[in-house]
């Protein structure tokens, strides 16, 4: 489970944030001493820091160079001050993100999960069961085995972004963060175009061998089996 | 300075002068003084009588002239001593003394209040910045406790962000101030962004949004024209809910290699024509703010100020009941490639 760390200094919210990631598959701890916050950081080894620029002692900022000198810890710095030299400043110093409160919930889960796929993810090919997804090409392929020759569908750009969304998070999954992901992705479609790309997608899936990969959950939303 | 007008100004003293001389030359006949005596004396009085006005007169007009003429061609008057040298006579001294002392008792106040503005100006821009913790707040608890909270708690959080945010761009277009700056940015990400704030409303509202033509990179600050582009595209939203076939159009394209303009086309209800040339006043609501849904008319106003301190237009067409059409554009100023 991967392991996030949250610096911030209203309770309220770190609560919150504790809460939310912890639904959504993370281990999340929140940070309890500022006085020496870098070496609590380092301490802790997180795969991921939620960093907020008002924090006591110091400010997020400086805390970033400092961590910069030692660690490449993947960090999303959270902030209200909305201008655009704090940005330049933050991603100078080695961000790897930026975002301003408030926050929808669901985007700041989607920057998350891209960060933490960037740095460990090698190749740009993904596997689920015998299947191989590429998704620059857009294909699923099922290599052949002997008596079997290799066979493979092909997504479209929608069809792929919600398959590679619940191949990346294999719970359950809202239609509304499906919703979010393929906004996301530039691709504005409506409710009903989700629906239709979903039982495309079910469709596809069936030719290839993998009938009811994709389970409804009722009121809760998908989740890929 | 005119002549003629001095001397009237004078007047009182040059008749009582002319009135002594006068006296002079009948004293002077009445003591039965020498013709040529009485002509020397009348030379001497006049020739000396009208060259003290001269030269009074002459010097002064140096003085007051440079004034006139300064005051004429400066655009901030109240700079007017700096460009003049101190008089040579006395009153020019005095006037000079007077000009200085009320300029800095002047300058003074104008002190005390940019001073109490920039206070303020902070003040709301910290207070901005609070707010926005319990915003967060709520919308993650929101977001944590959907059985307690539904889809409008959401929508009313997004409301009071998108208030609080016109009172921070407000503060900000009002202030000479220049905390923007101005790089190259995707036109794409910005529009997504935008897009992206408002997908919740988009869905509910069962509006049509497409898309197209935004791959291209512009000069702005991201921060400034997300701001205005949600202005607008909230616009856009309250005015077409409940529509039947609602839509809305973002386009781009290119004119030329130096000029993109954005478009953002919606089948709402249109702009009365009477009403289309103040929608960017101050407080302007027009009909559709008095009749319809609730409008504050800040939020055009201040998007039209900042787009003015950026350098990018703002122009809006529509017919009522059919369409309103805004376009953003903006432009690639060659100076900026040579600056990098």
């Amino acid at each position: 489970m991967k392991k996030i760390l949250i610096v911030e200094d209203d309770y309220s919210i770190s609560r919150e944030l504790k809460e939310l990631l912890d639904n959504s598959g993370y281990e999340a701890v929140i940070l309890e001493n500022f006085q020496d916050a870098k070496n609590e950081i380092v301490s802790q080894m997180p795969d991921l820091i939620l960093l907020d620029i008002n924090i006591p002692y110091t400010n997020g900022e400086n805390l970033l160079r400092e961590l910069r000198k030692e660690s490449d810890i993947p960090v999303i710095m959270v902030t209200s001050r909305n201008n655009e030299t704090d940005e330049v400043l933050s991603m100078s110093y080695g961000a790897d993100d930026y975002i301003t409160k408030p926050y929808n919930p669901t985007i700041l889960l989607l920057r998350i999960g891209a960060i933490l796929r960037r740095t460990e993810q090698a190749g740009d090919t993904l596997r689920y069961h015998e299947l191989l997804v590429c998704p620059q090409k857009g294909l699923i392929l099922r290599e052949g085995t002997g008596s079997e020759p290799e066979t493979e569908v092909v997504l479209t750009k929608n069809e792929m972004i919600i398959f590679v969304y619940l191949l990346n998070n294999r719970r359950i999954v809202t239609r509304d963060e499906l919703m979010t992901d393929l906004w996301n992705n530039k691709e504005y479609i409506n409710d009903n175009a989700l629906t239709v790309n979903i039982s495309r997608l079910r469709t596809k899936l069936k030719e290839i061998g993998y009938e009811n990969a994709i389970a409804t959950r009722k009121g809760q939303g998908y989740i890929l089996l | 300075m005119k002549l003629r007008k001095y001397l009237l100004d004078k007047g009182l003293s040059v008749l009582l002068y002319i009135f002594m001389c006068f006296i002079l030359l009948l004293l002077m006949f009445a003591f039965k003084a020498e013709t040529s005596m009485v002509m020397a004396v009348t030379v001497i009085l006049s020739g000396g009588g009208i060259s003290l006005l001269l030269i009074n007169f002459f010097r002064k007009k140096r003085f007051y002239d440079e004034i006139t003429n300064n005051l004429e061609q400066l655009d901030k008057k109240y700079l007017i001593l700096e460009t003049i040298n101190m008089p040579e006579f006395y009153e020019g001294e005095l006037m000079y003394q007077f000009l200085y002392e009320i300029n800095k008792s002047m300058l003074e106040r104008i002190g005390e209040y940019e001073f109490s503005i920039n206070d303020f100006k902070d003040y709301v821009e910290m207070w901005i910045h609070e707010i926005k913790i319990p915003l967060s707040s709520l919308s993650l608890m929101a977001h944590n406790h959907r059985d307690i909270f539904d889809k409008r708690v959401n929508q009313q959080i997004k409301r009071l962000d998108n208030y609080v945010e016109q009172v921070l761009y407000y503060v900000r277009s009002e202030n000479a101030e220049k905390d923007y700056l101005i790089t190259e940015n995707s036109l794409n990400d910005i529009v997504s962004n935008v897009v992206m704030r408002n997908k919740d409303d988009l869905l509910e509202k069962n509006i049509e949004l497409t898309v197209s033509g935004v791959d291209k990179l512009i000069l702005t600050d991201s921060k400034w024209l997300e701001f205005i582009l949600n202005q607008i595209l909230n616009n856009s939203i309250k005015y077409t809910d409940g529509k039947a076939h609602a839509c809305i159009r973002v386009q781009a394209r290119a004119e030329g290699t130096e000029k993109t303009i954005l478009t953002i086309f919606d089948n709402g209800i249109g702009i009365p024509e009477d009403d289309l040339k103040r929608v960017f006043e101050k407080s302007f609501t027009g009909k559709n703010g008095r009749t319809g849904v609730k409008s504050t008319g800040m939020g055009l106003y201040i998007a039209k100020k900042l787009c003015d301190k950026l350098g990018h237009g703002l122009m809006i067409e529509s017919e009522e009941q059919e369409y309103t059409k805004v376009s953003l554009v903006f432009l690639r100023n060659p100076y900026f490639d040579v600056l990098k």
